[in-house]
């Protein structure tokens, strides 16, 4: 275990090392990225103004919600950035899946210490800055239990997020080219989950409650932290059942990854 | 002219060949647009009509934001930054033809069947299952032809101008990042322009992107008539012809700094 913690370290090192080389560029690209997010958040934000908040919620609460999924998503993007799917699918198109598998090391291991997008960094930091705005303006009634239920349910969503981008790498196993049909549940989990729930129709509400259970992730954690009554009158411990739903998901997501690759058989080019 | 349209002809049928790509982007679309469309509903709650867009006409927006996506290619466009890190630059630069013309007649056929297999059916598939609204009257249809065709003018030619930053940096990425982020919202993409607060709206307006997708989407919806059109109209003619001199001026100037990678 130690020996692997050592060799991913090394691994993000050298991943970071590189991408200092063009400072200018690397600058360039956290500057962009993080402008992504100000021109996201600023116009939605233009929005929510003009129309006085979104389905009862105000404009600090969906901020709320925005700075948290924002924080999460872009985390497990840089974590995971080796599943990214459309960048997992070029490693198996071009053989370079084989390479990884030849060597003396635990795959996912390698494949999570092949990349590290670091300038996902400045979108996690204005997420955060976002979010804590949000949390001063918004005057949450802390509790000790809230505190330590916080981080909870950021390493949930990120785990959710992780879960996800297993899974869509899994299936270039099969497809060989990432299907753009994943960025449904990734980006539109990402974005559907910066709304309140009720702003949905059923069936899409119901996708996202049993099928991906997103809802658990962020809206429920959200109505507890703002003491929000629920309105589906789901049972009282929902709000709890993050964890449960991102770990759910990303040991799902591991179990089809391990089943993907005993049936991996290259594809030969 | 008749190499041009041949290159058209090309570029359309390799983009009519990905079936299964156009599938799974029509499926995505569609979600997406109907994500938007909860959203904007929600937002209205209880208005009828805001801006003069009512609920029919800000759900057809959605539609139309979706629709014109893949047509319009605005966001993340890379072909030309990608020919030139491959190498591949140098022998489309010995064709006899001008390199813009070139890139330019591509486009034209990728973007028409875009407009066919992505934009029409998400136009029918939103008329079926959801419902949209029509424009009416021969004079509107005929003003959306052209401001379609000059929207893709305009994406065209301001994607041709920041892909060029790849004969002057090895990582012309971050460039295109940053420039593409700026339409995402300026283009009235994200949200329609007329729901933004004034100052913004002016701001947008002096930036060629609001000749993209707001502009397809104003014309449809029949909220621009008479002068406002013609200004539209107008507008959009002088950003393409502005930003296909820039490309012009800038492919100039690049091909002194361009260096061939690869092999």
């Amino acid at each position: 275990m130690r020996f692997a913690l050592d060799v991913y370290r090394r691994l993000l090192a050298v991943q970071i090392r590189a991408q200092l080389q063009y400072p200018v560029a690397f600058a360039l690209d956290l500057g962009g990225t993080a402008l992504i997010l100000i021109v996201e958040f600023g116009s939605l934000a233009l929005i929510l103004q003009r129309f006085e908040g979104i389905g009862g919620w105000s404009l600090v609460e969906v901020a709320f919600l925005y700075g948290m999924v924002e924080m999460a998503f872009n985390t497990m993007d840089m974590l995971f950035s080796g599943f990214d799917p459309p960048v997992f699918g070029r490693l198996v198109r071009q053989g370079q899946f084989d390479q990884l598998l030849l060597r003396p090391l635990g795959i996912t291991l390698q494949v999570l210490g092949s990349r590290c997008e670091t300038r996902r960094l400045g979108r996690v930091v204005q997420g955060g800055l976002i979010f804590m705005l949000a949390v001063g303006l918004v005057d949450v009634r802390w509790t000790l239990l809230k505190l330590v239920y916080l981080p909870v349910v950021f390493a949930s969503v990120v785990s959710f997020f992780g879960g996800l981008f297993i899974i869509g790498s899994t299936i270039t196993f099969w497809t060989v080219e990432s299907i753009e049909a994943i960025n449904v549940l990734t980006y539109g989990g990402h974005e559907m989950m910066t709304f309140p729930m009720t702003i949905y129709n059923d069936w899409l509400r119901r996708f996202f409650t049993f099928i991906v259970p997103a809802i658990f992730l962020n809206y429920y954690p959200a109505l507890y932290f703002l003491d929000k009554p629920d309105p589906f009158n789901l049972p009282p411990f929902a709000p709890f059942l993050a964890p449960l739903a991102g770990g759910g998901i990303l040991a799902a997501a591991l179990a089809f990854w391990r089943f993907g690759i005993r049936h991996y058989a290259s594809t030969g080019s | 002219m008749r190499l041009f349209w041949e290159l058209v002809k090309l570029s359309f049928q390799r983009q009519l060949t990905y079936r299964a790509a156009t599938l799974a982007g029509l499926a995505t679309n569609f979600f997406f647009g109907l994500l938007r469309a909860s959203v904007l509903i929600a937002l209205y709650g209880a208005r009828r009509e805001v801006e003069g867009i009512s609920l029919d006409g800000v759900i057809t927006y959605t539609a139309l934001s979706q629709a014109t996506l893949a047509y319009l290619s605005m966001f993340w466009w890379y072909d030309v930054m990608n020919s030139v890190y491959s190498g591949d630059v140098a022998s489309d630069l010995l064709k006899p033809m001008n390199y813009f013309v070139f890139w330019l007649a591509q486009d034209l056929g990728r973007a028409l069947a875009s407009l066919l297999t992505r934009g029409l059916t998400i136009m029918i598939a939103y008329a079926v299952f959801v419902g949209i609204t029509m424009p009416q009257g021969g004079g509107q249809w005929l003003a959306l032809g052209v401001v379609l065709a000059l929207s893709w003018l305009v994406s065209f030619a301001w994607r041709f101008l920041v892909n060029l930053a790849s004969f002057w940096t090895p990582n012309a990425q971050g460039v295109g990042r940053f420039a593409f982020v700026l339409s995402w919202s300026l283009s009235g993409f994200l949200m329609p322009l007329r729901f933004f607060p004034a100052w913004f709206v002016r701001l947008a307006y002096l930036t060629p992107f609001p000749y993209t997708v707001n502009a397809v989407v104003e014309v449809y919806l029949g909220v621009l008539t008479g002068p406002g059109l013609l200004r539209l109209l107008l507008g959009q003619l002088l950003w393409a012809l502005a930003l296909i001199g820039a490309g012009q001026l800038a492919l100039r100037a690049g091909m002194r700094r361009l260096v061939i990678q690869g092999g």
